[in-house]
């Protein structure tokens, strides 16, 4: 095997063993976010900073972008075809909301950069941050074309939460200090508690025993956060998830940079696909009747 | 409905130390005395060996000696496990159902103390406590770093629940990360519960290595 | 180089060093992080049953953040509320919560809350016990205190359930009848439109039923009549046959950015569009006007497309397409919110997009009535605007002795020109119930501290029902953080008590009042709950657990539509300078979540600002003021007084108009809140719609100027001189991060259509 043929097929090494990669994946915890229906009126990013213990860092700090926001949503104007010179007067179709977190590609570019392997796959395909093992190379956040890693540049929990607004701070994850790279975890404290429950109740952890934190708040259920691999219904059969069965609708597949739709006018799309990042965060077109 | 008890976990993952206690640097006397109880400890009779091994694993031999941790009412663990035979997880009760194992609630002292040994001066500085509504400021012994998630249901379910070891012997799979508790009056840190100490468990009990099992 | 070596072996020898170094390294115990002996841990005293350490508890309990009333499932873990959800057994939010309601949480645990009782003395307030606090009350309001009631007045914020039968018990024992109900943000003038042209109030709105809707400055997505039900419906409305959404406003509400069709309208103008596209219906398409007025078909001729959009600045095709879309696509539904009403003639101009629901027949299709609420006296008493200026007029008069606030900040939200602060300095004996130290506490003469919402007991009535009717029930999910605060519904039964309340002297606290409210209910009630198994008992606990009561009620009456005479018109051409619109901030709301970190770290959906206020204007506007760009500091003047804030350019804005969102400017209510941004109630005329009486606040014309530049280079030391706003490129400059397809191709793709 030749460099260049490492070069040229790098994500296999992070593939499952359905897609012919080295993983034997247990579950592959991916989303669908539908724009038909996200108003952009920001209540998961509250649910984020509630679940998540993200930093508050003040006026100061965000305007130097260092705000701690695992979950942004962003706001695009539209604009006219790239070469257009005039703009229409006014925005007729309103705004494009976009919520952006870790994307959790299952070829992650983070991931081979990190010096000390602090970022890395789980076996249920979440690209993780160890925050004890993180020494703040950044080199990921360097390394991901969606910005979607946050870096303490400060020990925000000396001011974030003063007393006793610290005793809201969640105790099933970490509160990070100086130093270490954080970014969105699909919630994987709530993942770990319902495999820990599904275990002790000796079965699989079933679609919609659970789900993220910005999902469950979301008021447009405009996110549909579930297992891409294994299909085990609530009823306790096999099945499909709702997650999975959104990505086989819109026939988008992993594990490619490029997809090939039967029916091209089909929503679905990842957002830079083209990088063969693998993202697992499937968007769903915007709709307006123009 | 009424919600009780307001409590201040060790367990918050607040770096925030608002609830720490400095005790400063601990006086000769308690070391004589920890010596002594490690000496003592030493010749004591050894019962679990003769009883058949825990199936299915292999338990960690690392030992650990550290400062001993003052408590505001010396607990002897050793009259409750050892002379009265009483199970771990009657007054831990969580630990098959939770991530922490629980101090038990003053009520579960009182239940008994309410009428055993109320002569003496470690039951009478309880019944002070439960007389003044306050839980006893327990110290906390067996403490890891804020981004550890040790799960102590899992563990039991591992090498008791799910291994057919009778829940009765818990106290030989309990020992494993907290030692011959059931010799020892305050309970002490006898192993050293370094990441190295679990790792060498989980790589000898074929336990899962992925960091964010229990770093997140 | 090797090329050969193979990536496996690579990783190997990375993973034995990484694996080797990870060993040495991992039996180094961490004496940074671990506390072996410093850290104490409690252990209940007496445990609940169902309580496990590390696992938690979930209570059911209301949302308080605003008057919606969503049902919220509290996560508790070892006697602290970490995180709230909703909850999935309310009709209203279905499970479902936004940023506000997630933000409750912060309020609780907020650092500045008060604390003890405090007493103005020397001008200053001290803080007293409790028992000092009801004496110095007695005094005021007891039986002896000789109190003519008529010089009694309590304003607070919309209030229903029980907390709102004590209110009015209390008020009945002081013989008042000053009860104003205050809340800056509300829907009054639609719901006196409703009232008189459907005979309900608060008409339930089938957003979900309807294949188009239009909205003048109705922003139901956040502010306008609940944002988490009206989100819902929403995204029921979004599914196919998809739905379309057309937004007429001056300035982009949140739910203009999701419009389909977004179109400007010159402020105060929205009543006449609303007849343009009547005559076109009738014109073009052939709708039959002849239920109506004459004098309404008079005007409905006498506004053509061509006309109208001389008038409104909407262009005439526009007009003549959303005609069109209302015609083709029935039912539809036409709403009309804050921009519409805020002016002189905010009731004609709401009358006009009313009828456009009668001409359509959308009247018991997608509006329909709500009523059918067994018990009345738990309804919800609404707020709305025009209770501050009929109070300051009242206190102008030095009509009051005695006046409670609760739930409401009027020295922070009132115009300016109404002169309360100064109206209340001099005035009557102020009693402030409240959690901060807002602009209005500082006023008061004594300072109650309340419970916060999640201390609280409490019971909530939305004020329009879903479809199934039902109460929403609030309990405490944590022990009070501060010993010497009160519930208040504790603190107004205590004051029935001491004025000698007959009815209530049976209830210690307010928790025994509300369980024996509930013991008390129809049997058919307890049974729908219960299904006849166990007693009073289990019926209660069972309505703690699902956290909301559902009634089973007949189908109420269908709405008849009762055409009005109104008489629509344009807001003056004349007069100078722009429109100051005091737009709704989402989240903020009308400033009372301003002290919430996690808001304030929020960008707005529009702007993408955090921290600060900004004034919003259009790129024809800033080339008249001279080349503005976005952070650029204006100075907005009015002849009430003057502003200065930074500009927020982009093409959402009718050009006429400048919008500035409420909720910033705070002098007080803590460390998050004060002195941030500036608050545009400051500066607003008194102007009253002529028929409710509601205060017309987007009618305000004021004059900008541009007194300094934003500095946008990173190398000025400060990097603050700017608008601080989350991202980078405000388009998405070729990238296709959102894609955007037409409704044609998503009905035939998901639709099942052709």
């Amino acid at each position: 095997m030749s460099l260049q043929n490492i070069i040229e097929n790098w994500s296999s090494y992070r593939k499952g063993a359905e897609q012919g990669g080295h993983h034997n994946y247990e579950h592959l915890w991916g989303m669908v976010i539908d724009l038909n229906k996200c108003t952009g009126c920001g209540a998961c990013v509250t649910a984020c900073y509630a679940e998540n213990n993200l930093a508050v860092v003040g006026h100061e700090k965000y305007s130097r972008n260092l705000g701690m926001n695992w979950l942004r949503i962003e706001r695009y104007w539209d604009e006219p075809d790239l070469g257009e010179e005039s703009v229409a007067e006014y925005q007729h179709h309103g705004a494009s909301f976009l919520p952006m977190h870790c994307q959790h590609c299952s070829s992650a570019t983070c991931e081979p950069v990190c010096p000390v392997a602090a970022t890395y796959h789980t076996p249920d395909g979440l690209n993780a941050q160890v925050y004890n093992r993180c020494v703040g190379s950044r080199y990921c956040s360097n390394n991901c074309p969606y910005r979607l890693r946050y870096f303490n540049f400060y020990s925000y929990y000396e001011e974030s939460w003063p007393a006793p607004l610290h005793m809201q701070l969640n105790p099933d994850l970490t509160v990070r200090d100086k130093g270490v790279m954080e970014k969105c975890t699909f919630c994987v404290q709530r993942i770990r508690t319902a495999k820990d429950t599904a275990r002790r109740e000796r079965r699989k952890v079933r679609d919609g025993e659970f789900t993220t934190a910005c999902a469950q708040t979301c008021p447009t259920s405009a996110m549909t956060f579930g297992d891409l691999l294994t299909l085990h219904t609530p009823g306790g059969g096999v099945g499909e998830t709702e997650a999975a069965s959104l990505w086989k609708k819109h026939q988008v597949e992993l594990g490619k940079s490029r997809q090939q739709k039967q029916n091209p006018e089909l929503r679905g799309y990842r957002v830079f696909e083209g990088l063969n990042t693998d993202p697992r965060v499937l968007f769903l077109e915007r709709v307006r009747e123009v | 409905m009424s919600v009780t008890g307001l409590l201040f976990s060790g367990h918050s993952s607040c770096t925030r130390a608002d609830t720490v206690v400095d005790r400063g640097i601990r006086r000769l006397p308690v070391l004589v005395t920890l010596f002594v109880l490690c000496a003592f400890a030493f010749f004591l009779p050894q019962p679990a060996q003769a009883q058949s091994p825990i199936p299915n694993a292999v338990p960690p031999t690392d030992t650990y000696s550290g400062p001993r941790v003052e408590q505001p009412i010396e607990f002897p663990h050793d009259v409750h496990v050892e002379q009265n035979g009483i199970n771990c997880m009657y007054c831990h009760t969580y630990a098959r159902r939770s991530k922490v194992a629980g101090i038990p609630p003053t009520s579960k002292c009182m239940g008994c103390h309410l009428v055993i040994a109320t002569d003496k001066p470690r039951i009478q500085k309880l019944t002070e406590y439960w007389e003044k509504r306050e839980p006893p400021p327990w110290n906390k012994v067996h403490d890891l770093p804020d981004f550890v998630h040790f799960n102590h249901e899992k563990h039991i379910d591992r090498f008791v629940l799910g291994n057919d070891f009778p829940v009765e012997r818990v106290k030989e799979v309990c020992a494993f990360c907290h030692g011959e508790v059931k010799n020892m009056t305050v309970a002490e840190k006898s192993r050293p519960l370094t990441m190295g100490f679990c790792q060498r468990c989980h790589q000898a009990n074929e336990g899962p290595f992925d960091c964010w099992k229990c770093h997140k | 180089m090797n090329l050969e070596m193979k990536r496996r072996e690579f990783l190997k020898v990375m993973g034995w060093t990484g694996a080797g170094l990870a060993v040495a390294a991992c039996d180094r115990p961490s004496f940074i992080t671990s506390r072996e002996g410093r850290n104490h841990v409690v252990s209940y005293l007496e445990p609940e049953e169902f309580a496990i350490p590390g696992v938690g508890v979930t209570y059911a309990s209301t949302c308080q953040q605003c008057p919606s009333a969503c049902g919220v499932n509290a996560r508790v873990r070892e006697g602290r509320v970490l995180k709230l959800e909703g909850n999935l057994n309310s009709p209203l939010n279905k499970g479902k919560l936004c940023a506000v309601g997630q933000a409750s949480l912060q309020n609780h645990y907020n650092p500045d809350r008060i604390t003890k009782p405090r007493v103005r003395r020397d001008g200053r307030l001290v803080e007293i016990g409790w028992d000092d606090a009801l004496a110095l009350l007695r005094e005021k309001i007891g039986p002896d205190a000789g109190l003519n009631g008529k010089r009694f007045a309590w304003m607070t914020d919309t209030i229903s359930g029980h907390q709102a039968v004590l209110v009015d018990a209390l008020m009945e024992s002081l013989g008042s009848n000053n009860h104003y109900v205050y809340e800056p943000i509300n829907s009054a003038v639609w719901r006196a439109v409703c009232r008189d042209m459907l005979g309900d109030e608060n008409p339930r709105l089938g957003i979900e039923k309807a294949r188009v809707v239009l909205s003048f400055g109705a922003d139901f997505l956040s502010t306008w009549g609940g944002a988490v039900s009206g989100s819902a419906r929403y995204a029921e409305f979004r599914n196919a046959p998809r739905g379309v959404l057309i937004a007429a406003e001056s300035k982009m509400t949140q739910t203009g950015a999701n419009a389909d069709l977004w179109v400007p309208v010159r402020p105060g103008s929205e009543g006449v569009l609303a007849l343009g596209i009547a005559n076109v219906l009738a014109s073009s398409h052939g709708r039959d006007l002849s239920a109506l007025p004459a004098s309404v078909r008079a005007q409905i001729d006498a506004h053509d497309a061509a006309k109208v959009a001389g008038i409104t600045g909407t262009s005439e095709e526009h007009i003549k397409r959303i005609a069109e879309l209302l015609h083709e696509r029935s039912p539809s539904l036409v709403l009309a919110g804050a921009s519409a009403e805020g002016h002189e003639h905010g009731y004609d101009s709401v009358a006009a997009a009313m009828t456009l629901n009668l001409i359509l027949g959308n009247v018991g299709r997608t509006i329909e009535s709500s009523a059918g609420f067994p018990f009345p006296q738990l309804r919800a008493r609404s707020g709305n605007g025009r209770s501050v200026i009929d109070f300051a007029q009242a206190l102008e008069e030095k009509r009051f002795d005695v006046v409670f606030f609760k739930g409401v900040n009027p020295a922070f939200t009132a115009p300016a020109a109404l002169r309360l602060n100064e109206l209340l300095a001099g005035g009557p004996f102020k009693v402030a119930l409240t959690q901060f130290e807002d602009e209005t506490t500082l006023l008061a003469d004594l300072v109650l501290p309340l419970y916060s919402s999640l201390e609280d007991w409490g019971t909530h009535v939305p004020s329009i029902q879903p479809e199934r009717n039902f109460i929403s029930i609030q309990q405490p999910v944590m022990e009070p953080l501060y010993p010497e605060t009160r519930g208040f519904g504790d603190l107004v039964l205590s004051l029935l008590h001491m004025r000698g309340d007959k009815d209530y002297a049976g209830y210690e606290d307010y928790y025994a009042y509300l369980q024996h409210a509930f013991v008390a209910l129809p049997a058919d009630v307890k049974n729908s709950v219960t299904k006849g198994v166990g007693g009073d008992a289990a019926f209660w606990s069972a309505v703690m657990q699902q956290g909301v009561l559902e009634f089973n009620t007949a189908t109420p009456a269908a709405l008849v539509a009762k055409p009005v005479a109104f008489e629509v018109q344009a807001a003056a051409a004349e007069g100078n300078g722009y429109f100051l619109l005091p737009s709704a901030n989402p989240n903020l709301w009308d400033g009372r979540h301003a002290n919430l970190p996690w808001i304030q770290e929020l960008p707005d959906t529009i702007s993408k600002a955090v921290w600060d206020s900004w004034a919003e204007i259009h790129p024809k506007t800033a080339a008249k003021l001279g080349d503005v760009k976005t952070g650029d500091v204006l100075r907005i003047a009015s002849e009430h007084g003057t502003l200065e804030v930074r500009a927020f350019v982009y093409r959402g804005m009718h050009p006429d108009a400048i919008a500035i969102p409420v909720g910033q400017g705070h002098t007080a209510y803590g460390r998050y809140a004060k002195g941030r941004g500036v608050n545009p109630y400051a500066i607003l005329a008194t102007a009253q719609d002529r028929k409710t009486g509601e205060p017309a606040h987007h009618m305000t014309r004021v004059n900008a100027s541009v007194i300094r530049r934003a500095d946008v280079t990173w190398n000025n030391g400060s990097g603050m001189d700017r608008l601080v706003v989350q991202g980078g490129s405000s388009t998405q400059v070729g990238r296709k991060l959102v894609v955007t397809v037409s409704a044609d191709q998503f009905e035939r793709t998901e639709g099942g259509r052709a």
